[in-house]
């Protein structure tokens, strides 16, 4: 939570506040749902999928192939939907205080339109896949203990600001992707739609708290830049579950994934993915080339 | 993978702590951050390679994580009595 060390947020947020307003819509009946995903089509992807670029992939027979895709797709909302019931107890637990008093307005907007979005993700993985994937394993014990309650502030939105560029690299390519069904690119198409204002608030709020952490101890940039740089690794990885191979019946899955991992085609498909992050946060004076 | 699994247990501890000089078999692995939660996961899959028994996230006790021994006593005593 903020504390008293924290000073307030003030960002100019007239125009997100009014985009948010004028392209409001009602998800819950904006989108056609069939009743079942035609057979034989991709769910996500291929050139997405974590085994894209490797000969794990080319091994596959296509039956795995398109389960992969399918599980992989279940994976990734699935993903979106623990991502965001994080994000929204971080922020539902902010948005009356002073520190948040000015930015107050657009988080209401960005609570309403990312429970939304938890709703459809979970519409689609319930109603073709029949499952959510459980959310991955976590520790009590945090990783940011070390850092000033500045810093942890400022991770708490750098966590949000990263899940959510990873994310719209995938749906930007998936709105446009026409080997998909309709329904998949439909939802990845609304959902890059929306988040691109919640980017564009994530950067401005990021650059506030940053700026702040700069002011009271510099010597706590770099400490940043390392979780940041872990935190970009862990949101890759958890896109290669091992319960998706099992599922899309491919053996091995735990030394496959690691496989997967590892490979020099998936870590220039990671550099890809991480590019415009990465990007950002070098400008922003807290890359990875800062850590010692 | 290692043939000796608290060997790559280690090697996945020390590979993502180089800072770390000594690695002794009781030093809190969580309170000393060499597993912080960003780690947690890919050390659950280490261990259900290294085991070939899944783990049940839901089904986790902190202290089984705790320090090598624990870990070892948890996790590999019983294979090796076997």
């Amino acid at each position: 939570m903020a504390t008293r060390e924290i000073e307030p947020v003030v960002l100019d947020l007239n125009r997100l506040e009014n985009l948010a307003e004028s392209g409001y819509y009602n998800p819950y009946s904006m989108f056609d749902w069939p009743d079942t995903i035609e057979p034989g089509l991709p769910w996500m992807s291929e050139s997405l999928t974590t085994l894209a670029g490797t000969e794990m992939w080319d091994e596959l027979t296509r039956e795995q192939q398109i389960a992969l895709t399918k599980y992989e797709a279940i994976n990734f909302f699935s993903l979106n939907i623990h991502g965001i019931r994080e994000l929204l107890n971080e922020v539902v637990m902010r948005i009356h205080e002073r520190t948040y008093a000015d930015v107050s307005e657009f988080l209401h907007h960005f609570i309403g339109e990312e429970n939304e979005h938890m709703w459809f993700f979970a519409q689609f993985c319930l109603r073709y896949g029949g499952r959510l994937y459980p959310a991955q394993p976590t520790l009590k014990a945090d990783s940011v203990e070390h850092l000033s309650p500045v810093a942890r502030e400022l991770i708490v939105f750098a966590r949000i600001l990263i899940f959510e560029e990873i994310v719209d690299y995938y749906n930007a390519h998936m709105a446009t992707d026409q080997s998909l069904p309709h329904i998949a690119r439909e939802i990845n198409r609304v959902h890059h739609q929306d988040e691109s204002r919640h980017v564009a608030f994530g950067r401005m709020i990021f650059t506030n708290l940053l700026a702040q952490v700069s002011r009271r101890d510099p010597d706590e940039v770099p400490a940043v830049a390392e979780y940041l740089e872990n935190y970009l690794q862990y949101s890759i990885a958890t896109l290669y579950n091992p319960a998706a191979y099992r599922d899309a019946d491919i053996p091995d899955a735990l030394a496959l994934r690691r496989r997967a991992l590892e490979h020099p085609a998936r870590a220039e498909a990671h550099e890809q993915v991480l590019k415009r992050t990465r990007k950002f946060l070098s400008k922003a004076g807290v890359g990875r080339e800062l850590i010692k | 993978m290692t043939t000796e699994p608290m060997q790559a247990v280690r090697e996945f501890i020390v590979g993502r702590n180089p800072a770390l000089d000594h690695l002794s078999d009781d030093l809190d692995l969580i309170d000393s951050r060499a597993i912080n939660s960003l780690a947690f996961v890919e050390f659950i899959f280490l261990l259900e390679e290294l085991t070939g028994e899944p783990i049940d996230p839901e089904d986790l006790d902190l202290d089984d994580f705790r320090t090598l021994s624990a870990l070892n006593a948890r996790f590999f005593k019983e294979e090796a009595a076997r």
